[in-house]
């Protein structure tokens, strides 16, 4: 045995020794007789033998295993925590669409409160149609409708008067211009009309355009416009028919300014 | 995803596999913590840790492997911050007493277990951890490659002067008491 213990200790410094080896060391040095040359080593292994014996304290483990059990109710639910999550996400999502309904709702809601209170409804109508942005979706029919149903309207404000200007100067369809330029003549007394009626005399090209818009500032007794018109005049470009109107009018405004001076 | 409902560990699936290790957890907390209240605390964390992200656990081929690494760290980190926090008082302690008295000496008082772990625990962390590993806990080579990556040519090598070198210590003591 001796001499067998004293290979493996060699062996074991090298590390060498097996699991099975090292067993049997420690098993050699746990037993009583140990012969002395060998008696250093003993601590060593006596050692390694006792402190696998050291254990976590039992109160410790009990302690340990209420806390495991304390958070397991709530692991326990471990695969229901997942459902609630799952639930938590599509009910949010739902909400969200039912918040965006509610405020389209309310949005459309407080746009008819205020028609029922400063604008009517038509005037509403109207706007819808007449929005810039909507261009593309309505009929010049439409369009021109919506100018007309502004004839009716009780009171006239900035927005439909703009409104009103930026079909004239900018629709694509010169129909739509037209009915424009009339219905602004009738709201001649709106702020800002006057002004953008001479504004658009740059703008428009369409010659019947023109002489509306010339016919128009002229009932008007408009003489701001005199200046617009003299340069239609002198634009080679314009039509014929257009520039004897600009002079005809540019002769009524005149003569109408001189005439009480 | 329905895997994750496969992997979900309950507390009696859990108890069988982690408790069983929780003495060797225990003991590796104790090996570098050096004190028994503070091993528990460290396993306490360890445990609870590896409870809480119980649905990764399955991704790991070996639980033990990956407790026993994360209970190293774990012990690491703390002397580490231990250190810095009590570097100061400590330094000035052990300067007195290294004036009057060798470290070793104090240990001659004590008992051989004493000895031992004091000697032990001088080692270097990693000589310390593959010794305790091998001959303590008897793990095999490739289980000690598991924990600490080291290839197992040079766990044999860090494991042959980890043995040797706490041999020299020994006996150094020893031949200071004789000499005594």
């Amino acid at each position: 045995m001796k001499p067998d213990i004293e290979q493996l200790l060699e062996k074991y410094y090298e590390g060498e020794t097996t699991l099975q080896e090292e067993k049997l060391l420690r098993q050699f040095f746990q037993e009583g007789s140990i012969p002395a040359h060998l008696q250093s080593h003993a601590d060593q292994f006596r050692y390694f033998a006792n402190a696998r014996n050291q254990h976590p304290s039992f109160a410790f483990t009990s302690k340990l295993a209420a806390k495991l059990t304390a958070s397991e109710p709530n692991r326990f639910a471990g695969f229901t925590t997942w459902v609630r999550r799952l639930a938590a996400s599509v009910s949010l999502i739902i909400l969200g669409f039912a918040g965006g309904l509610v405020y389209n709702h309310w949005r459309s809601d407080s746009a008819g409160g205020i028609t029922s209170s400063a604008e009517t409804p038509s005037a509403i109508a109207m706007k819808q149609v007449l929005q810039f942005e909507h261009l593309p979706k309505t009929s010049a029919s439409e369009r021109i409708q919506a100018v007309n149903q502004s004839y009716e309207l009780e009171q006239i404000d900035q927005d439909i008067t703009q409104l009103l200007i930026n079909t004239l100067n900018f629709d694509a369809n010169v129909n739509v211009r037209l009915a424009a330029c009339q219905a602004l003549t009738h709201f001649a007394n709106e702020p800002g009309v006057r002004e953008a009626l001479i504004q658009s005399l740059k703008i428009q090209t369409d010659p019947n355009l023109q002489i509306s818009l010339i016919d128009a500032l002229v009932t008007m007794k408009e003489k701001r416009a005199v200046d617009e018109m003299q340069r239609l005049v002198q634009n080679q470009q314009v039509l014929d028919a257009v520039r004897q109107k600009a002079e005809e009018g540019i002769n009524h405004l005149v003569q109408g300014r001189g005439s009480p001076s | 995803m329905p895997v994750v409902f496969a992997i979900d560990m309950d507390l009696q699936a859990f108890k069988q596999r982690i408790l069983p290790v929780q003495g060797r957890l225990f003991r590796l907390a104790q090996l570098f913590l050096r004190n028994r209240e503070e091993a528990e605390d460290a396993l306490q964390d360890v445990l609870l840790r590896l409870w809480t992200n119980r649905q990764q656990l399955e991704a790991y081929t070996s639980i033990e492997a990956l407790a026993v690494q994360m209970t190293k760290n774990l012990c690491l980190d703390r002397l580490k911050a231990h250190a810095r926090r009590k570097y100061t008082d400590e330094s000035t302690l052990l300067g007195i007493q290294a004036e009057d008295a060798s470290p070793y000496r104090q240990v001659e008082v004590a008992d051989s277990a004493d000895l031992m772990r004091t000697l032990i625990d001088d080692l270097p962390d990693q000589q310390k951890l593959i010794l305790h590993l091998r001959d303590v806990e008897e793990y095999s080579f490739e289980e000690i490659e598991q924990v600490t990556g080291v290839s197992i040519n040079n766990i044999r090598v860090i494991l042959s002067r980890a043995r040797q070198r706490l041999r020299q210590n020994y006996l150094k003591v020893n031949d200071y008491e004789a000499g005594h």
